[in-house]
């Protein structure tokens, strides 16, 4: 899965607030803790970070400053709202419910043959 | 939903930041991961480019984020505006004509809404104003009185649905003490009318039930103007001392400032009523104001005042004999805007009718633009723009023409509202209409409206594709299709439609306003002056000092050189009846129970008759020895006469004598007789519109304390009214006294008339030049479309005179189309319109044939000029060019 256009529609921001609700990161941050934590699974393209950023900004789910990183260079922070809190809550236990029924009717498939 | 609206807020105003912001972040992602990949043993030269590969196409994602802040939108509708605006510059004769024509009826339409608004639908300025009241005496549906003090005791003390109940007389009185004196007007009240409006004093207090009685001392609240022009500011105000018709009133409260009317009547002092015991059921001419108590309906109020007038009437039967007549209560607004109700319709049904003219008229100009462009929207097509953006390219024109339209529509709303005062002097109301928030709301909405309206035929034309099938070459030759031609016909039939119940409107009131000019008046106005003259209760109490007085007025006045003739009486024609009465004829009278007939009453001296060239028709003047010459109940006073105009006797006495006839005056059956003795020529005092009839009575029968003095003088007044003046002042230094000449009273009664007639024939020759306007640019249009067409018709062998009446015809047959409906929309104002016409009806036959004679004629002409320039056309020119 190397193109976001391949994950289903809204994982890309499941992920991005994952990545976040562990601490307040610029975008390359976000893109490489999501590469760490899928193992490499989803090698997004780093790019298409910033719209769906865009689009969480504009929801309201998390916030964005410019910050100085440890190099002293300029960044962009983004950090969770409440609001992204919540919205984290209800995606990954829908993600979990869907996943799950996902997971039942393979198992019934597979039984049959 | 508020984190949405502030990025896209910022995305859209700070754009150039947030761009850069954009650009730096990227960069820094960039130059992050390439670090990081030095960093993981990479070759640095390939570093840089692996980061950018693994971002993927910065250009895109960069794109992709802006498409992502939600202004993309926005920043297509700035390119079609700034597009729309070119377009609209490249074309100014167009655009200044659409954009005037829509501002003048755009700003008309706000500015009448607001009067509407603030006359006709916003609540009184009250607490709770929609539980007020007017109580009137109820004779029929078309006759509600005033009503008396005994009606107003008897529902002060029995009323069980009202929060307050009081009477207002509405009148002038004589202020003396401050400068010369003064004739102001002013409301006697008592405390009962403060208390049902509830409306507060900004200092002292307000008239309060203590203040009632006959007995406590005289108190008077005045109005912020008059306290800071004549008693030097509110505070100052309370405590002093003003005399009014010469009896010395304290201020106790002044009303805050604006407040120049109250319940409808403006005045500048409310001196407190304190109606005396009463001896009969009359005199009314009180006002009763209410407020109804919390949840009591106005059925209940009705029933309770019906029940009031039931127990009332046997106490005071021998006076009053309307056993039908009721006490009923109104809402106070209603009576209040009622008259205002008609004339108000009109006048904003004329402003609406001008405005769906103009945007038909600005929808016929942009249908033949847009067709005029069709050559560039079809290359816009052809290089692959969508039908719906070309649409809204042409909607966005249409809305940029309006808003410009609206913003000066505005300007024309506020200088409109400022003319009201000039348009409506006798406007109730009128001092609560102020530009407001709702007059931009409502240019607002007729700007995306009309926005919308003027777009629409055009944008139909490019959906439907009736403008695009065409190869570009070949658009030159078609007249732009089939259908869209038809949708320019009935926009222009639509104007036509429109025009004609205007132009009718306007014509109907020309022909009644001049019917009105020429109405006899029963009397001569050039050399004549009158002067009312009030005399105060204080210092002409009895009725010796007062037809003592008049006496001494008419000597005066009779003494002056110059004068010819002198007379009292208590009406002025030709709009001032002076009093009301009811009457019973003894030889015909009526059935029991049922309303007495009503005439116009006045009180005259024999000069009076003299004075105004009123001839005596039959029997004989009044003398010196008919009634009134002895006091009151004096056995040696002769019993009363009457003389009555000629209408009257014809309308009461058909086919018999008059003179002789006797009648019982008042509803008083104990009082003896009265006699007519003579008729007189018919004036008019219910207005020019109004009938002759009228009762005329010895002054010293009724005696009148409040007269109009009449003077004939040798050629015009002007010269002779300041010595007469002089002499009467001379009598008494305290009367107020103002000089009127009688032809500036004629003048000022059709003066309402003839500011209606030049409002709606304004707006009736605007829609007439519309009109003619938009047949002309259709057919100028048609001509240009189908030059060739006209050549080659003319190259095989028709007439130019064939030629021009084909375009003509064509374009007549809109016009007769549009007319048709129209004269079916005439059907619809008689309504409106009636009540404002004198001597013709809403259908008049003969109006109706010049107003279509005149719509037909104009459109005639404007079908001409093109359809000359037809046959000008030369067929080998016309075929070569293309």
């Amino acid at each position: 899965m190397a193109d976001p256009a391949d994950l289903l529609p809204g994982t890309l921001e499941l992920l991005v607030l994952k990545a976040l609700s562990l601490e307040p990161m610029h975008g390359w941050g976000i893109g490489q803790r999501i590469d760490q934590l899928s193992g490499d699974v989803f090698k997004i393209q780093q790019g298409s970070l910033y719209p769906a950023l865009q689009r969480m900004l504009r929801k309201g789910s998390i916030r964005a400053e410019w910050r100085t990183t440890v190099n002293s260079r300029r960044a962009r922070y983004y950090r969770l709202t409440a609001n992204g809190q919540r919205q984290l809550e209800a995606e990954s236990a829908l993600w979990q419910r869907t996943a799950a029924a996902v997971n039942g009717i393979l198992r019934v498939r597979m039984v049959e043959r | 939903m508020i984190s949405d609206l502030l990025e896209r807020l910022r995305a859209l105003v700070l754009r150039r930041r947030w761009n850069q912001d954009l650009d730096d972040e990227m960069r820094f992602h960039l130059d992050q991961d390439a670090t990081a990949r030095v960093r993981a043993g990479a070759d640095p030269a390939m570093a840089r480019r692996e980061a950018r590969l693994a971002f993927g196409g910065v250009d895109r994602y960069k794109e992709a984020t802006r498409d992502a802040s939600g202004v993309r939108a926005f920043e297509e509708l700035v390119a079609d505006t700034r597009f729309a605006l070119r377009a609209l510059r490249r074309n100014p004769a167009f655009t200044a004509t659409a954009v005037g024509v829509l501002a003048l009826a755009i700003g008309a339409a706000a500015a009448v809404f607001t009067v509407v608004q603030a006359v006709l639908f916003a609540e009184l300025p009250y607490p709770q104003a929609g539980r007020l009241v007017r109580v009137y005496q109820y004779y029929s549906p078309t006759f509600l009185g005033t009503i008396s003090v005994v009606d107003y005791e008897a529902i002060r003390d029995q009323q069980r649905t009202m929060d307050g109940f009081g009477i207002a007389r509405w009148g002038s009185a004589t202020l003396t003490g401050l400068g010369p004196p003064a004739a102001i007007p002013v409301v006697r009240v008592t405390s009962g009318f403060f208390r049902a409006l509830q409306t507060p004093a900004a200092a002292g207090r307000l008239i309060e039930p203590g203040d009632d009685p006959v007995s406590a001392p005289p108190v008077v609240v005045v109005s912020d103007a008059f306290a800071s022009h004549h008693l030097g500011g509110n505070t100052t105000a309370v405590g002093r001392t003003v005399t009014l018709d010469g009896r010395p009133h304290t201020v106790i409260g002044v009303l805050p400032p604006g407040v120049a009317e109250l319940a409808g009547m403006p005045a500048v002092a409310w001196p407190v009523l304190q109606p005396a015991t009463p001896t009969r059921r009359g005199p009314f001419g009180l006002r009763g104001i209410g407020r109804l108590k919390e949840g009591v309906t106005l059925e209940e109020a009705i029933r309770d005042l019906a029940g009031i007038s039931e127990r009332i009437f046997p106490l005071w039967e021998a006076g009053f004999k309307d056993k039908v007549a009721r006490l009923r209560p109104y809402p106070l607004r209603d009576t209040i805007v009622g008259r205002a109700t008609g004339q108000l319709s009109l006048f904003a049904g004329a402003v609406v009718l001008v405005l769906l003219v103009a945007i038909a008229n600005v929808a016929t100009l942009m249908l033949v633009r847009a067709a005029a462009r069709q050559h560039e929207l079809s290359v816009r097509a052809t290089l692959g723009a969508s039908r719906p953006r070309l649409a809204r390219l042409v909607v966005t024109e249409g809305l940029v023409l309006t808003a410009f339209a609206s913003a000066l529509g505005l300007g024309v709303a506020a200088i409109g509202l400022n003319l009201v005062g000039l348009i409506a002097p006798e406007l109730p109301r009128a001092r609560e209409i102020a530009w407001n928030g709702g007059t931009a709301m409502v240019a607002a909405a007729l700007a995306v409206t009309s926005g919308l309206l003027v777009s629409f035929s055009p944008v139909a034309a490019v959906l439907g594709g009736t403008m695009l099938t065409h190869a570009p070459a070949d658009t030159r030759r078609s007249g732009g299709g089939r259908r869209t031609g038809l949708v320019r016909g009935v926009l222009v039939a639509a104007e036509f439609a429109l025009a004609v119940p205007l132009l009718l409107a306007a014509a109907l009131l020309g022909n009644s306003f001049l019917r009105l000019q020429r109405v006899p008046l029963g009397y001569d106005v050039a050399a004549n002056f009158e002067v009312r003259i009030a005399l105060p209760a204080q210092r002409y109490s009895d009725s010796v000092a007062v037809p003592a007085f008049w006496r001494r007025v008419l000597q005066a006045a009779l003494e002056t050189p110059g004068v010819e003739a002198a007379g009292l009486a208590t009406a002025a024609p030709p709009d001032m009846q002076g009093d009301v009465n009811n009457f019973n004829l003894v030889a015909h009278p009526v059935p029991p129970g049922a309303n007495e007939p009503l005439s116009p009453w006045a009180s005259a001296s024999p000069g009076y008759f003299t004075a105004l060239g009123i001839p005596l028709l039959e029997g004989r003047m009044f003398t010196v020895g008919d009634s009134g010459a002895a006091p009151p109940g004096d056995p040696r006073n002769a019993p009363p006469v009457a003389i009555v105009s000629r209408s009257w006797a014809q309308h009461y006495f058909p086919g018999e004598r008059a003179v002789g006839q006797q009648l019982i005056e008042g509803g008083c059956y104990e009082c003896p007789r009265t006699t007519i003795v003579g008729i007189v020529g018919d004036v008019k005092y219910q207005g020019l519109d109004g009938d002759g009839d009228g009762v005329y009575v010895p002054m010293a029968q009724a005696n009148p304390r409040e007269a109009t003095l009449f003077v004939r003088t040798r050629g015009a007044p002007v010269g002779f009214m300041q010595p007469v003046l002089e002499n009467l002042r001379r009598l008494d230094p305290d009367l107020p006294l103002r000089g009127v000449p009688m032809a500036d009273q004629v003048r000022s009664a059709l003066a309402d008339p003839r500011r209606w007639t030049a409002v709606l024939t304004a707006f009736a020759a605007a829609a007439l030049a519309l009109s003619a306007l938009g047949i002309f640019g259709l057919m100028s249009y048609v001509v240009r479309r189908q030059r060739r067409e006209i050549g080659v018709r003319m190259a095989l062998g028709a007439e130019p005179r064939q030629v021009t009446a084909m375009i003509v015809a064509r374009g007549m047959r809109f016009v007769g189309a549009g007319m048709i409906v129209g004269l079916a929309l005439t059907m619809l104002e008689g309504r409106w319109l009636g009540a404002l016409l004198y001597g013709v009806t809403p259908r008049d036959p003969a109006t109706t044939a010049l107003v279509a004679a005149l719509l037909l004629g104009a459109a005639l002409l404007a079908c001409l000029l093109p359809g000359i320039r037809a046959a000008r056309i030369r067929p080998m020119e016309a075929i070569v060019a293309e």
